[in-house]
């Protein structure tokens, strides 16, 4: 069957590999660019390293306090996702099972938190931290990443577990079974599917995150991986090898994530803009 | 403990943890901005109450109103570029139009992961003078001391970082039109098909029709998204050279943490939350006058 004409399959063809070529080669010559040294690269910035140079990955590493900014990625990036998605889905039970009037105003309210940005709270909130002793603590930076994660996950959660069936509660409360026993042993295990998109797209949030920590914190040992990385862009190294190798470490393992976690991911986009 | 007070208590118990960090983060603040935005303040002593000033002395600095328009174009590319685009190619890969479209997809997607740091950084080397343009650019023109002159010049230097953001969020509106596509009832397509109608009807009468309210939903995310651009910006050029691409929320960060303008930061914020809300509002009557058209 002949559906499409010749030139709107060529240009479709065109349309998807230009998008792909501009994905793919940036991402190829920044990883190639990487084993070689800053001499080669700005000599020859197109050809494949001459041989593997490893030096860039080992200084990037030690110069760049990378280590450290990377476990404390991984701390900011784990703590803060359990506790969104814990709050979030217990939140969202509340919200869409209980049946409150309260509930409507609460949902309400973090409907409203989906349209304030960062930037409109940074100012007071880093005044805030300051004054409670929070700032430049590892405490100041988890809780604002689970406030500014909770709107979008109770949206998630609350719409997902209005979806259970109400007569599974009824039935588990003449059992005499509590409402933490049915949280626990009814609706975290039906909701799975939605938790592992919460998860996942939290983790991927907090991960990148870059603006709280940037004005939060001013301690290297507590700054996460973005930050790092920034700091290679101006006055610490002019060495694009080293920038390079920061850039792959910092990129590599979220290509990974995202190859295994392609289709969770792309739930939790589509989940956000689907109308009810 | 009656039924009725165990069920309350739980309620309470469920919701409340939540809620108290969010109001005291999120709401609190926004509220404290608000009445920041009327006063001068260091960040010590007490804040001194000035009424409208800032937001006149905001409107009337050149400088905003250079980040504000850069602003608009990005809300401009996003709307017109990004999701248009991902449309086309969501629709595409759902009408199985190319071969092999788990893999473009995948490939399209793929820069939403990367952390907008690390985007910008890269764009930078392939956009600096050992980069991938300016190298071909050189042996194709056999002129070696060719450079990029774009990034000097006051009115075109953002076109390069709004080009950066289509390719970084193209692929997000791509994955959110494709899920939505599938959920499409085939049926439908399958029966207008069996009617003798063109691919190009079946997209303008039933699919385009069909995805209104989605597009909608999109383009408040776009807008909202457009107004609070910061990370790649700030990574790339800092707004520089001579504040040339910087937008709204830079113009915040420098006066409040550089300049330690408290007050008047606060107020360029709410400036960016009246934005962002004004103009979703007017897409939200816009889309709804389309959809009452197609109805």
């Amino acid at each position: 069957m002949k559906r499409y004409s010749t030139v709107g399959k060529v240009l479709s063809y065109l349309l998807m590999i230009s998008f792909t070529v501009l994905t793919v080669v940036p991402l190829v010559w920044m990883i190639l660019s990487a084993f070689k040294p800053h001499a080669e690269i700005v000599r020859h910035p197109l050809m494949p390293p001459l041989s593997w140079y490893f030096d860039n990955f080992v200084l990037a590493w030690t110069q760049g306090h990378l280590g450290i900014y990377f476990l404390n990625s991984i701390f900011y990036s784990v703590v803060a996702t359990v506790v969104t998605v814990l709050l979030a889905l217990s939140g969202g039970y509340a919200l869409s099972k209980f049946f409150y009037r309260s509930g409507k105003f609460i949902y309400m309210l973090y409907t409203l938190g989906l349209l304030i940005t960062v930037h409109s709270v940074i100012v007071p909130l880093f005044i805030m931290e300051t004054r409670l002793g929070i700032s430049n603590t590892r405490l100041g930076v988890v809780l604002p990443y689970i406030a500014f994660g909770l709107p979008f996950q109770v949206f998630l959660s609350t719409t997902y577990i209005k979806g259970i069936p109400d007569s599974i509660q009824e039935s588990a409360i003449i059992d005499g079974a509590n409402y933490f026993q049915i949280f626990w042993r009814i609706i975290i295990p039906v909701a799975t599917p939605i938790i592992s998109t919460m998860f996942i797209y939290t983790f991927l949030g907090n991960w990148n995150e870059f603006i709280l920590v940037l004005t939060l914190t001013s301690e290297l040992s507590i700054r996460s991986l973005p930050v790092g990385i920034n700091s290679f862009a101006g006055g610490m190294s002019r060495d694009y090898g080293l920038q390079f190798a920061a850039l792959v470490i910092g990129t590599v393992p979220m290509i990974i994530f995202y190859l295994i976690f392609r289709d969770k991911i792309a739930q939790g986009f589509a989940a956000g803009a689907t109308k009810e | 403990m009656t039924f009725s007070r165990q069920k309350h208590l739980s309620y309470w118990a469920f919701v409340l943890p939540g809620l108290l960090v969010f109001v005291a983060i999120i709401i609190f603040p926004v509220v404290f901005s608000l009445s920041l935005s009327f006063t001068t303040w260091k960040g010590y002593g007490s804040p001194t109450f000035i009424g409208m000033e800032n937001y006149a002395k905001i409107f009337a600095d050149s400088v905003f109103l250079h980040s504000l328009r850069n602003n608009l174009l990005i809300v401009a590319i996003s709307v017109f570029g990004q999701i248009p685009l991902g449309f086309l190619l969501a629709f595409l890969l759902y009408r199985k139009v190319v071969r092999h479209g788990a893999f473009y997809q995948t490939m399209i997607f793929l820069p939403i992961t990367i952390s907008p740091v690390v985007v910008a950084l890269l764009w930078n080397q392939i956009f600096s003078s050992s980069g991938i343009i300016v190298t071909i650019v050189r042996a194709a023109t056999k002129n070696p001391q060719y450079v990029m002159e774009i990034f000097e010049d006051k009115s075109l230097a953002i076109v390069p970082i709004l080009f950066v953001l289509l390719w970084m969020h193209t692929g997000t509106y791509m994955i959110i039109y494709y899920a939505n596509l599938q959920k499409m009832t085939p049926s439908v397509l399958e029966a207008a098909q069996l009617d003798g109608a063109s691919e190009g009807q079946m997209f303008a009468h039933i699919i385009l029709p069909s995805m209104v309210g989605t597009i909608a939903t999109t383009a408040i995310f776009a807008i909202s998204g457009s107004l609070k651009a910061f990370d790649l910006i700030y990574a790339m050029t800092g707004g520089g050279p001579a504040h040339f691409t910087e937008v709204i929320a830079i113009y915040m960060y420098v006066n409040t943490f550089k300049y330690y303008k408290y007050g008047f930061g606060s107020a360029v914020s709410i400036v960016i939350v009246v934005l962002a809300v004004g103009l979703i509002l007017l897409l939200q009557y816009i889309s709804g006058k389309i959809e009452r058209k197609f109805e």
